[in-house]
């Protein structure tokens, strides 16, 4: 379970993140909603311990974590960022294989262990891109990349998933597809942190919605309420 | 990790071979026996030193700035996520290129070892401005080709210029501008053999986070990998190989741009084994390069960086059509 309380982040003097109070499970899919600017990815970057938040705190399990390093709050989390693009080259299973990066093996250790590669191969086929593990990554269809980035998050084994608007440019029907996997692997028991644009599906799958506006917690609760009434009064 | 044992093999084979040649043939010919004789230390003197006091250390000299620029190019490549990065092409050797003209000019003279040094200090600076701009977020690879590109076009100018208004013979400048191992002694090779060994032992603890750093920043921070430091350190060691390349040889082009994109066809995407091959595959480049500069057109020899463009170009180009 994931704390945050009264959270703030203030960038050059001018407040991005203010009081930002929710509670983020793991086996659920909390989707974070809100207009650009809003203050989404910048709640996502404090989280994964790549910026420091200005005051307020991160509770993991009930253990304040926003005082330890931020390389070992990212022990818990797996990011995806926003637009991120693979590096050309790279295989589908190279790719995912580098989620078992360890930076203590890193040197010059070559052969991935038994046991990672097992690893590597159940989040390939959870994701449904077992059949694509040869293929190079760039040669793929946007919704097939996003399902291999997808791997590649689940096969660093954090407990949760923090995705920036992974569905971006997809069709309706491999969102709703993509929406479903994120969905069963949150039922496997990940915290699946989403953000996102697209309210209908988030209305449909969503376990939690969390609405920022400008920087600030305006909807906390159930997917069942209009979002997209409540998105047009506070963002005014 | 077979296949790139085999590949090292293959090209230590052929390295072999390079050095064989290197020093059997030549301007001045010598028997099979005298070779072997002169190789054994024993026999007369004209061989013994056509052998070890001039061929030899050529051969050396280009072994060494073919391993310096390999590396160089494959530690520039990946960290800066650049397909472009090369020593020279991002300026790095431009520093060391304007001490050695400062000294060809006979305005510096420090020995053979403050050379050297100076060399890599300042091909340090290259880097160190390097690293200050590619670690700069959302500064894209084409526009820090175009820094690197600038970069170098004014150390060379500079080296030029210098060169020029000393009135320094003109066969020596082109040897120096285009890259040549013309007249190199163990007084070039041994002193430049530490640097070597620095460079490729600093960059070895980061090697593996190289991989993860082709994903972005913000993924090889979350993965531990340390982007800052890794980027810093893989700078600063291929501005040490860089600079210690240029010292020895001059401006050779293309190697350091080449290497690691045909490493890559050869042995695939995983750094460590691109960082590995990229050591014999330079070497074994730069070597037959030199061959060729210096045996085609007996009994004048032109600069081996002009055999690495002619070469190297076409090639280039093929890579870049087919797999970049």
């Amino acid at each position: 379970m994931l704390k945050l309380q009264a959270l703030s982040f203030v960038r050059y003097s001018k407040s991005v993140l203010s009081n930002i109070t929710t509670v983020i499970s793991e086996g659920a899919l909390t989707c974070l909603v809100g207009a650009n600017g809003a203050g989404k990815t910048t709640l996502l970057r404090v989280l994964s311990g790549e910026l420091r938040a200005t005051s307020g705190a991160l509770l993991i399990d009930d253990n304040d974590v926003s005082g330890v390093s931020p390389k070992e709050v990212a022990h818990y989390f797996s990011v995806i960022p926003q637009g991120v693009q693979p590096s050309p080259y790279f295989t589908v299973f190279e790719l995912v294989a580098l989620g078992r990066f360890r930076p203590r093996n890193r040197a010059l250790r070559w052969r991935l262990s038994d046991s990672d590669r097992q690893i590597v191969e159940t989040c390939l086929s959870q994701c449904g891109v077992e059949q694509l593990s040869n293929r190079r990554v760039e040669e793929l269809s946007g919704g097939e990349q996003k399902r291999v980035w997808l791997a590649f998050a689940l096969a660093q084994e954090k407990r949760f998933l923090l995705l920036d608007e992974t569905l971006d440019g997809l069709d309706v029907f491999a969102k709703q597809s993509f929406f479903k996997l994120l969905k069963q692997l949150a039922s496997e028991g990940k915290g699946v942190l989403l953000t996102t644009h697209d309210l209908e599906l988030v209305t449909q799958f969503a376990d939690k919605v969390v609405v920022l506006s400008g920087g600030s917690v305006s909807y906390d609760g159930l997917p069942n309420t209009d979002l997209q009434n409540l998105l047009c009064q506070t963002s005014g | 990790m077979r296949r790139v044992l085999l590949i090292t093999g293959v090209l230590v084979i052929i390295l072999v071979l390079g050095v064989l040649i290197g020093i059997a043939l030549g301007p001045v010919k010598i028997s099979l026996h005298e070779l072997v004789s002169a190789l054994l230390m024993r026999g007369d003197s004209t061989a013994h030193i056509l052998v070890w006091d001039l061929r030899m250390p050529r051969v050396a000299a280009a072994l060494l700035v073919g391993a310096c620029l390999g590396v160089a190019g494959c530690l520039l490549q990946s960290s800066t996520r650049n397909p472009l990065g090369d020593p020279q092409v991002f300026g790095l050797g431009g520093g060391a290129a304007v001490v050695q003209a400062l000294a060809m000019a006979g305005l510096l003279s420090v020995g053979t070892w403050g050379l050297l040094a100076l060399s890599v200090l300042a091909s340090l600076i290259g880097a160190g401005a390097i690293a200050l701009f590619a670690s700069r977020q959302g500064l894209s690879p084409a526009r820090l080709a175009i820094i690197g590109v600038s970069l170098a076009a004014l150390a060379a100018a500079a080296a030029t210029g210098i060169l020029a208004g000393a009135r320094v013979f003109s066969q020596q400048s082109l040897n120096f501008v285009g890259g040549s191992f013309i007249n190199r002694g163990w007084q070039d090779v041994l002193p430049a053999l530490p640097f070597l060994g620095i460079g490729i032992l600093l960059a070895i603890p980061v090697i593996g986070n190289l991989n993860v750093l082709a994903l972005g920043d913000r993924i090889a921070d979350n993965l531990g990998a340390e982007p800052r430091r890794t980027r810093v350190i893989a700078i600063a060691s291929s501005g040490i190989l860089g600079g210690t390349a240029v010292a020895v040889a001059g401006l050779v082009g293309f190697v350091g741009l080449l290497v690691p994109h045909l490493a890559r066809l050869l042995v695939g995407r995983d750094m460590r084994a691109i960082f590995i091959v990229s050591i014999p595959l330079g070497a074994a480049v730069t070597l037959f390069a030199d061959q060729a500069a210096r045996l085609a057109f007996m009994p004048s020899e032109v600069p081996a960086g002009l055999i690495t463009a002619l070469v190297g170009a076409p090639l280039m180009i093929y890579v870049a059509r087919r797999v970049l």
